[in-house]
């Protein structure tokens, strides 16, 4: 079942695109990752999905519904740096923006004193925002992003910010988020965006240039890397290997070399051919599971 | 509801900013200040010799009204200055901060986001003022003679209007604008500008918002309420709502 | 010398002592001010009036 349904989605500020007809959808329970290098359009695209900037042109369908009401009300958005009014307590600010979101006084404080504890800062409640450490304060942000336990939760660059510890904390706080909401977040950072999501949309330049669930984006992907080792290091490898119709580049490591070939099935042929027939000593023949990394740099280079 | 949330944030702003003691004793302070120099001028003059063997020391004493008018003469400079520079981060400060961008990824509605601030800031505002001009209508009373109650709530009413319009200028400039020195700047100036336009052309803009301190001081000797003060009042009230107006869809077209 | 009517005087004074001593009180308590601490206690206890105001509008960090 898909939660939200994105058309032709674009924005331009002052006549410049930075958000190119983006066409995709959010199936409801899964944890989406918006990929991409810095100003790829990330934040614009995130900020018109939490609905407060507007698309110059396309269409967001939300939970099958055309937008007809305010889609802030279902949403949970955490912006990429958020600031917070510091001179309140991370209670009293859970409690308003929870009252901005049609709360009543005593619902908004149970929901928040709820929350405090999931993201585990119960014991700093009481204190002044300022007095909060980076990650106190993204995991406040995270939690006023539950606060009205929205169907879908958008967090821009959530980790990107912190330090290891910082990371790993709001990495586990996601984790337990995807069991009973539908997540996406952006990240320029590869380790995360395949640490929890299930999906992938892949940004460029304001382009969507790649989307799937991570399993079948490698497999679409035929360019890859074979990994050879001999046990003796045989007389024109290179120069041999390069004559192959398949192979791009070759890389010597240790004992033998990298090849990035442009077909898988057709090098795998080709390599094994050109091995038996000069009896080269193989010990190692490795095809390499491609990473989110290889068709990153792909994508981006092409 | 969301407006009262908005407002009530706003208030304990002002409290733990201890904005509800400093602005009220500041406006006092304005309100009694020119009282307590005029009547002690000639006494210092005297006291201190400043005159010119064989010259006589003869100021006279103004009369009440003009004592009152002299409150309202120094909000119109130190305290329209105040007021500035409480306003010019009302919007702007929390848009440059960032704040704003939370905040409105939460169903706020802008009309009450604006609304509410406003309110909260004339609130302050025009509590000072009254607890200023109050304090002023007590010392003209005890120093230059009596003057009416009426005088000093018509004179509030009347003037504090133009404190409003000041407010709403300055909530306007917010929205177009993130540095809060600009919106400070721009503020006094469009004021400044509002004034010396009446003042060109005063005789046929009879109706303008800078005529009304000009007004409150004829009220104050005369006791009439004319119609051109009317006019006045009708049109700062059309102005405060035209620019809250503007205001509110300045922001909900902003791009952040 | 002339008379000074001190009942006439004394709100003034006060209001401008309460203004001094929150001033100098939210000096001690809080964190952080734009500028050193010492200078906004020197501006507020040598510019009457004045000082405490400038401290509340440019000194104290929200």
């Amino acid at each position: 079942m898909s939660l939200m349904e994105v058309d032709g989605l674009t924005k331009a500020f002052d006549g410049k695109e930075v958000v190119k007809d983006l066409s995709f959808g959010l199936k409801t329970g899964t944890c989406v990752a918006l990929l991409g290098p810095n100003g790829a359009g990330k934040t614009t695209t995130l900020r018109m999905l939490a609905g407060f900037t507007h698309p110059t042109a396309g269409t967001i369908q939300f939970d099958q519904q055309s937008l007809t009401t305010d889609i802030r009300q279902y949403v949970g958005y955490l912006p990429q740096f958020p600031t917070f009014h510091t001179w309140m307590s991370g209670l009293e600010f859970l409690v308003y923006v929870g009252q901005l979101s049609y709360l009543t006084n005593a619902e908004a404080t149970d929901r928040a004193n709820e929350l405090l504890e999931k993201v585990g800062l119960e014991d700093a409640k009481k204190q002044r925002i300022k007095k909060y450490s980076g990650g106190m304060k993204q995991r406040l942000g995270i939690a006023q992003a539950l606060i009205n336990k929205p169907k879908l939760i958008i967090l821009d660059e959530p980790v990107s910010a912190l330090d290891p510890i910082g990371r790993r904390e709001v990495l586990n706080l996601m984790m337990d988020l995807k069991k009973d909401a539908t997540i996406l977040f952006s990240t320029h950072i590869l380790n995360d965006a395949e640490e929890v999501s299930d999906e992938l949309l892949l940004l460029h330049h304001g382009e969507l240039v790649e989307q799937g669930a991570l399993e079948n984006l490698n497999h679409l992907d035929q360019t890859g890397k074979i990994q050879l080792n001999f046990s003796v290091y045989p007389e024109k490898l290179e120069s041999q290997l390069k004559n192959l119709s398949s192979i791009k580049h070759i890389k010597p490591v240790g004992q033998g070399v990298e090849v990035v070939v442009s077909d898988m099935d057709v090098a795998r042929i080709e390599i094994l051919q050109l091995v038996m027939t000069k009896e080269w000593p193989l010990t190692k023949f490795e095809q390499a599971k491609t990473t989110l990394e290889d068709v990153f740099m792909k994508v981006v280079n092409s | 509801m969301q407006w009262s949330v908005i407002f009530k944030r706003e208030m304990m702003e002002y409290v733990r900013s201890i904005k509800w003691i400093w602005v009220p004793i500041v406006f006092f302070i304005f309100g009694i200040m020119d009282q307590i120099t005029m009547y002690y001028l000639p006494k210092i003059i005297d006291a201190t010799g400043g005159m010119p063997e064989g010259a006589e020391v003869n100021i006279p004493s103004p009369p009440p009204a003009e004592a009152l008018f002299m409150s309202i003469n120094e909000m119109n400079t130190l305290g329209i200055l105040i007021i500035g520079l409480l306003s010019m981060s009302l919007i702007a400060g929390e848009l440059k901060s960032g704040v704003y961008e939370l905040v409105l990824s939460k169903p706020v509605k802008y009309a009450n986001y604006v609304t509410a601030k406003w309110a909260a800031l004339s609130t302050l505002v025009l509590a000072s003022f009254f607890i200023g001009l109050l304090a002023g209508w007590y010392y003209t009373n005890i120093l230059f003679g009596e003057l009416a109650i009426d005088k000093f709530l018509v004179a509030f009413l009347v003037y504090g209007l133009y404190l409003l319009f000041f407010i709403t200028i300055a909530i306007f400039v917010n929205t177009w604008f993130k540095r809060p020195g600009m919106v400070l700047f721009l503020s006094i100036l469009l004021i400044i500008f509002v004034n010396i336009i009446t003042s060109i052309l005063g005789h046929f803009l009879t109706w303008s918002p800078g005529h009304i301190s000009s007004y409150v001081s004829t009220y104050l000797f005369t006791g009439n309420i004319t119609t051109e003060m009317w006019g006045t009042i009708g049109t700062t009230i059309v102005l405060i709502i035209g620019l809250l107006y503007a205001a509110v869809e300045v922001l909900k077209r902003k791009e952040l | 010398m002339f008379e000074i009517n001190w009942a006439l005087l004394a709100p003034l004074f006060i209001v401008e002592f309460i203004l001094l001593a929150v001033a100098l009180i939210d000096l001690i308590r809080i964190d952080e001010t734009n500028g050193p601490k010492w200078v906004w206690a020197v501006i507020c206890i040598f510019i009457s009036i004045l000082g405490p105001v400038l401290y509340f509008i440019f000194g104290r960090r929200p």
